[in-house]
């Protein structure tokens, strides 16, 4: 009997527990979360941080699938000011109705003046240290313009603007090369490389800021202003000093060994960018070695693809006229990672991380030429380039319509 | 001594768990930057020295507690004295491992809930499990074995399929030489977490089968050093020197970035299961062989029974032997090696052993 009413006690005792137990300290109820999914960074004029937070309606994104009359925008904006991060973002609470959740932002934008005049360096520890904030999280810097019109934004197809500015640049990597997608781990550990050199996506709005932000610019068929991934920045101990934009640009994400597929043109028998060549992969290897502390650099990349596109009459069924656009295709490649490599050195800015590679092969030959690298010998570093460009394939057809057309016509 | 045995396999299960406990949540030997798994190795291969000590004097004296042979050793007055250091010391050690966990859920996960809270909530369980004694504590350790490592090879896989891993992080190699991999290999390494499992000299005399009892511990601290570093290499060439130096819980960052095919990602929680079954166990023996000491020290008849008093003990040591999570990884760092670990990990072994050794032979030439 006593032993029954223990068991029955014990038993209250855990269904009490249960109850009690389930309830948690540090909850987060979805109801009362707003999700930033962009965040951009600015200066006011008096030196204070002004956050632009990119926040979903939750309503509007499901609901919008079927087009046509749509009331309110996928994402709110709003903006807030302090002196420095976490203050700012402490301040943006008095005109949210919820609490902002930093879990899922993925993209924070930095506004190019701040970027040029303050640096990067002194927003990255909030972020950094936050447990909230993911350094997965990319990081694009506003070209031309400040972080929050691009904030503001809103976009056609991905209704939620971040998710399309990362979107491009994720598929304009693979696709074009002239862009990177980039992300904050990426970002800190080449600004903690002896010389703080980075390279960061650009992103611009194209057209009127003003229309940007409105519901109807959604409403044609094209959009007055549009967001567009437009150059990478260079940044060196931690300031932007420079944009690269087409063959430089894309000569040094290939360097990087980034790129995953884009279209060189290469001429053809004096015509001039008459193949499109497009790569399908890609692998660049970079050493350096130092002799009679010298240092000498070479990039070797070796690339294979296939022919997208012949505007000349030329037969490809002829292995050695395969060998000769290889040829052709290799030092137009070439031509654009020189390109590159010469810009780099005209601003002083070791991106490619000759200076690191050296550290890591050779630390001791790095301890003599580290104070001066970036003054001295990069800028003059002898670099050889070698490419290996393979034409696999000719796609569907096996010569060009245009032969076909002149074999007829004569 | 309650009567009960423990099976080598246990044995080995237990150790594993208590030597990667908190080890796997630090930026561990970060002093000796990418050479770090190196000094993880030294550390390991030089704790299986102090290792073969423990195992000797346990040879000499095979069913009984150190706290009980330290009596044989040195006499009654000082031997209880040293017994009572050391049972001080698993009381404190345990008490920061278990600030470890608060901190760790407190600084990543619950940032609201006061420390105390969840302190008190992990020490409920250890000493739930520390009054069923060890058997129970092994026998949860052999289940929660398979699901850590299940963890920790989804985790591993997850890792190298996302493609994070970049081992020219891990260059140049020794780049300063081997000196200062060798002082935080010496210093740090050595003492946590390898040659902390010298508590597993009390579970000892419950080893079933005592032939087994030297492979055993050497084999537990192999396979825990060699997780560890394979932990820490990855850590490194995810994150890269300077981050994982930075970062108070480099695993959780590593993990952190994990991204596969675009919906694999924020596996946070991996972490964290790994992270409170490891600390689980280690606070639970600590905290177990502390009990049992007291026990015999002072011939309680029951050990179960001191589990509520000492376990508040520990519980109000975790809140109070620092004021802040910086301040309690400088002691540990710092203050407790010089103090507590050179002496009582290798100092006291070395001396009892040698004094062991005469008068053992002394008795073996009278007879």
């Amino acid at each position: 009997m006593i032993k029954m009413k223990r068991k029955s006690l014990f038993l209250l005792v855990m269904t009490i527990m249960m109850v009690l137990l389930t309830s948690c300290w540090s909850k987060k109820e979805l109801t009362d979360l707003s999700f930033v999914s962009a965040m951009g960074i600015d200066k006011t004029k008096d030196g204070r941080y002004e956050l632009t937070f990119q926040i979903i309606n939750p309503g509007n994104v499901a609901g919008l699938q079927g087009g046509g009359g749509t009331q309110s925008p996928p994402v709110t904006i709003y903006s807030a000011s302090g002196d420095n991060l976490v203050e700012a973002s402490r301040r943006a609470s008095a005109r949210i109705s919820r609490r902002l959740y930093y879990a899922h932002t993925n993209l924070v934008v930095i506004g190019e003046k701040l970027a040029r005049e303050e640096g990067i360096n002194i927003l990255i520890d909030s972020i950094d240290r936050d447990p909230e904030f993911r350094i997965t999280t990319s990081l694009v810097i506003a070209n031309q313009s400040s972080a929050a019109d691009l904030v503001k934004a809103l976009t056609p197809v991905d209704k939620i603007p971040a998710n399309k500015i990362m979107k491009t640049l994720e598929f304009t990597q693979r696709k074009w090369g002239e862009n990177l997608k980039v992300s904050f781990q990426e970002v800190m550990r080449s600004l903690e490389s002896p010389g703080g050199e980075a390279l960061v996506s650009g992103f611009r709005l194209v057209g009127n800021p003003q229309q940007a932000e409105k519901l109807d610019n959604l409403q044609q068929s094209a959009p007055e202003a549009t967001l567009r991934a437009s150059g990478i920045a260079v940044f060196k101990n931690g300031k932007l000093i420079d944009w690269l934009y087409n063959s430089p640009a894309r000569g040094s994400v290939w360097i990087l060994d980034k790129i995953q597929g884009t279209d060189i043109n290469v001429d053809w028998k004096g015509k001039k960018e008459a193949l499109a060549y497009q790569t399908v992969r890609q692998k660049t290897d970079v050493s350096i070695k130092v002799i009679k502390g010298k240092p000498y650099a070479s990039v070797h990349t070796r690339v294979e693809g296939d022919l997208g596109e012949v505007e000349v009459p030329v037969d490809t069924r002829q292995p050695a006229v395969i060998k000769k656009m290889e040829k052709a295709a290799g030092k137009e490649i070439k031509k654009e990672l020189q390109t590159a490599i010469k810009q780099a050195q005209t601003d002083k800015v070791d991106i490619f991380g000759f200076g690191e590679a050296l550290e890591r092969t050779r630390p001791n030959q790095w301890e003599k030429l580290k104070s001066e690298w970036d003054d001295v010998y990069f800028p003059k570093l002898d670099v050889d380039v070698t490419v290996e460009a393979y034409i696999r394939r000719t796609g569907l057809r096996n010569k060009s319509f245009l032969s076909s057309v002149k074999e007829k016509q004569h | 001594m309650e009567k009960a045995k423990i099976s080598a396999t246990q044995l080995f299960i237990l150790m594993v768990l208590f030597e990667l406990g908190s080890a796997l949540l630090v930026p561990l030997a970060m002093g000796a930057k990418q050479d770090a798994w190196l000094a993880i190795l030294i550390g390991m291969l030089c704790s299986f020295f102090f290792f073969l000590i423990y195992h000797k004097l346990y040879s000499y004296y095979p069913d009984l507690l150190p706290t009980e042979y330290m009596q044989k050793i040195l006499g009654k007055v000082l031997g209880t004295l040293l017994a009572f250091i050391y049972i001080v010391y698993f009381l404190y050690d345990a008490s920061r491992v278990l600030r470890d966990f608060g901190e760790m859920l407190l600084t990543f996960a619950y940032p609201d809930t006061p420390l105390f809270i969840a302190n008190a909530l992990l020490m409920l369980v250890i000493i739930y499990i520390t009054r069923k004694g060890i058997e129970a504590i092994a026998r949860s350790g052999e289940l929660l074995f398979i699901f850590m490592y299940f963890l920790a090879i989804a985790g591993f896989i997850l890792i190298i399929s996302s493609g994070l891993i970049d081992f020219k992080n891990l260059q140049p190699v020794l780049k300063e030489g081997i000196l200062p991999v060798a002082k935080v290999a010496l210093t740090e390494t050595l003492y946590f977490p390898f040659t902390e499992a010298i508590v597993f000299t009390m579970l000892l005399p419950y080893l079933s089968n005592p032939k087994k009892a030297n492979v055993t511990m050497l084999c537990a601290t192999g396979l825990s050093g060699i997780n560890l570093i394979i932990t820490m290499i990855i850590n490194i060439s995810v994150l890269g020197v300077d981050l994982t130096t930075r970062s108070q819980f480099p695993l959780l960052s590593t993990v952190q970035t994990i991204q596969v095919a675009d919906f694999l990602e924020r596996l946070d929680v991996f972490f964290m299961f790994a992270m409170v079954i490891g600390i689980y166990f280690k606070v639970s023996i600590l905290f177990y062989a502390s009990i049992i000491s007291t026990a015999t020290l002072f011939k309680i008849k029951s050990p179960s029974r001191l589990a509520y008093p000492l376990g508040i003990i520990v519980l109000f040591l975790s809140i109070t032997i620092a004021s802040n999570f910086q301040e309690h990884l400088y002691e540990g760092l710092h203050v407790a090696r010089l103090l507590l670990h050179m002496p009582l990990f290798a100092v006291v072994p070395i001396l009892l052993l040698l004094i062991a050794f005469f008068k053992n032979r002394k008795r073996q030439q009278r007879q």
